[in-house]
């Protein structure tokens, strides 16, 4: 008996719709508000994604104040890094002691963004910065150096060029 | 006039309720399953090749990449092991983070088996909300190591780093909000009619079946085993916890949601003690530069959310390099369960049947 009747007053479907009519609400009534938490979701390419202050995204070179590379060609970090994407070729700078890096040679394609490197480097020359928006459509644009391609090292990477905030 | 004849189909490699490219040769009299045949190796890259051929440092990120929904889980395991290997004692209070870590890991991975399987089956509704908070823990990753999924979040000998600022305050807010997420799920699920027919008595798997295959994990507490190997064999700092092993005696899917979400809640209970309790003290044990192990070998096994997860590692004199290694993976083992699941079940239920085993095939082919 009480399973029948269980079967005819479906309250378990009930109980079910009562949730998702109140999450239903909570969004449809306070929608277009700003600072209601009810909306997980940001609308990403005009909004701007925010990432933590530990982000790993793309391998920059720094340089310090006088606008030096910092790097000094230990070799740490291409040692280190499990995918073997660092190739550096050492080389001599008028009016520099230290070693200086003629090539440092990355290729993003392979790295896997572990931050081995920055941890190897003793001299804080490198970092990873903040950028996530890496994808492009040609395979050369994944070959970073110091200059003379098409991304270098130093500066941001074309950030949002492919996004359809674009068009 | 008739004839009865048996249909061979191929369920896969490119099925969305098969978790990746798991392909399942079935052969079907009618509706029924009379032959199940897993066929894996789609996804393999020779991650314990590679690891042989890396150092010990460098191995840990091989491991994130094999269960990519419980990647601490898997970088626990790798650490402690080498930390075996190596004779390394690890900082309390790096025990501590790391035991915090793999919780929440636990919460993330337990998640997305929920959404995937209630998917599957046939409940839109949980898949949303369950990956509304596994987001939160997601970003906690992001906070204190960088990355989201591959998180390369410890190192031999304890951690990188500390806990970020703010931690534990998203911790505990996360904390206090869960347990009314949980009961969501539970009422829009438990008692659910469509649910309960779905897995109620569905893909059995009786505990001499379950030991006899080597199945570990929440599949095996289902049946009524209580072997968990935070409490068997305690590894980072569960021997100061308070916790129970939920188990189950039905051995069906149903009960295996059951456990499940009864983990769900444990798990949440351990993170907050691990709060609470937070020992002061570095994070990093004092290792040398380069590590380089006598000849020796170990093999550590630690919980993972899918069962037991074990690493085998031999060193070589000498050698930075691990001679050898090799991964006990958890979904790997449960997976031969399949056919004994699914042989005379519906072709319908072989889907509940692989969304209960709770398997990653970055894992399974590795
Ligand atoms: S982040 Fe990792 S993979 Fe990428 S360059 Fe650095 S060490 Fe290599
Ligand atoms: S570890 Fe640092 S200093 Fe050494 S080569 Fe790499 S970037 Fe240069």
């Amino acid at each position: 008996m009480n399973k029948f009747l269980r079967t005819l007053i479906p309250s378990d479907i009930a109980k079910g719709m009562a949730i998702t009519g109140k999450h239903f609400c909570k969004v449809f009534f306070t929608a277009n508000r700003r600072k209601v938490p009810f909306h997980i979701v940001s609308e990403y390419p005009e909004v701007v994604a925010k990432v933590q202050p530990r982000y790993r995204g793309r391998l920059t070179l720094l340089k310090d104040e006088q606008g030096e590379i910092k790097c000094v060609c230990c070799l740490a970090c291409e040692k280190i890094c499990p995918t073997q994407v660092i190739t550096i070729e050492k080389g001599k700078k008028e009016g520099r002691k230290m070693p200086y890096p003629v090539r440092y040679d990355f290729e993003m394609e392979r790295c896997i963004f572990c931050e081995f490197c920055v941890e190897s480097c003793g001299f804080d020359s490198i970092i990873l910065n903040h950028q996530f928006e890496l994808a492009t459509y040609n395979r050369e644009d994944f070959s970073l150096g110091m200059e003379g391609l098409s991304q270098n090292m130093f500066e941001p990477s074309p950030v949002g060029k492919f996004s359809v905030a674009d068009d | 006039m008739f004839k009865n004849e048996e249909m061979e189909i191929n369920l896969g490699p490119q099925h969305p309720s098969t978790h990746g490219v798991l392909r399942v040769k079935l052969r079907l009299d009618g509706e029924t399953i009379t032959h199940c045949k897993p066929v894996i190796g789609y996804l393999h890259r020779g991650v314990e090749k590679i690891c042989e051929n890396q150092t010990f440092f460098q191995g840990q990120v091989w491991t994130d990449r094999m269960d990519y929904c419980s990647a601490v889980a898997n970088n626990l395991g790798w650490a402690e092991a080498n930390e075996k290997l190596f004779g390394i004692t690890v900082p309390r209070r790096a025990q501590y983070i790391r035991t915090l870590l793999n919780e929440f890991n636990r919460l993330a991975s337990h998640l997305i088996w929920l959404a995937t399987h209630a998917l599957d089956i046939g409940a839109m509704t949980v898949f949303l909300y369950a990956f509304r908070e596994r987001e939160d823990i997601l970003d906690m990753n992001e906070a204190f190591c960088g990355s989201r999924l591959t998180t390369t979040a410890f190192r031999i000998g304890g951690l990188r780093e500390d806990l970020p600022p703010g931690f534990e305050k998203m911790a505990r807010k996360f904390l206090a909000k869960f347990p009314t997420c949980l009961e969501e799920y539970e009422n829009l699920l438990s008692e659910n009619r469509i649910w309960k027919k779905r897995t109620v008595g569905v893909a059995m798997l009786s505990a001499e079946d379950a030991i006899a295959l080597g199945v570990t994990g929440p599949v095996l507490r289902a049946a009524g085993v209580p072997y968990d190997i935070r409490k068997a064999f305690p590894y980072a700092a569960y021997a100061e916890m308070d916790f129970e092993v939920p188990t189950q005696t039905a051995a069906d899917t149903y009960a295996r949601y059951l456990v499940r979400m009864a983990e769900m809640r444990q798990s949440a209970r351990i993170i907050q003690q691990c709060l609470d309790g937070l020992p002061e003290g570095p994070v990093m044990a004092k290792i040398p530069k380069i590590l380089k192990p006598e000849v020796n070998e170990v093999y550590h096994a630690t919980e993972a959310p899918k069962g037991e997860i074990g690493y085998y590692l031999v060193g070589e004199k000498g050698s930075i390099n691990p001679y050898r290694f090799h991964v006990r993976a958890p979904g790997f083992i449960n997976l031969q369960s399949l056919p004994k699941m699914a042989e005379g079940g519906l072709i319908a239920d072989i889907v509940a049947a692989i969304g209960t085993l709770d398997i990653v095939l970055g894992e399974i082919d590795r």
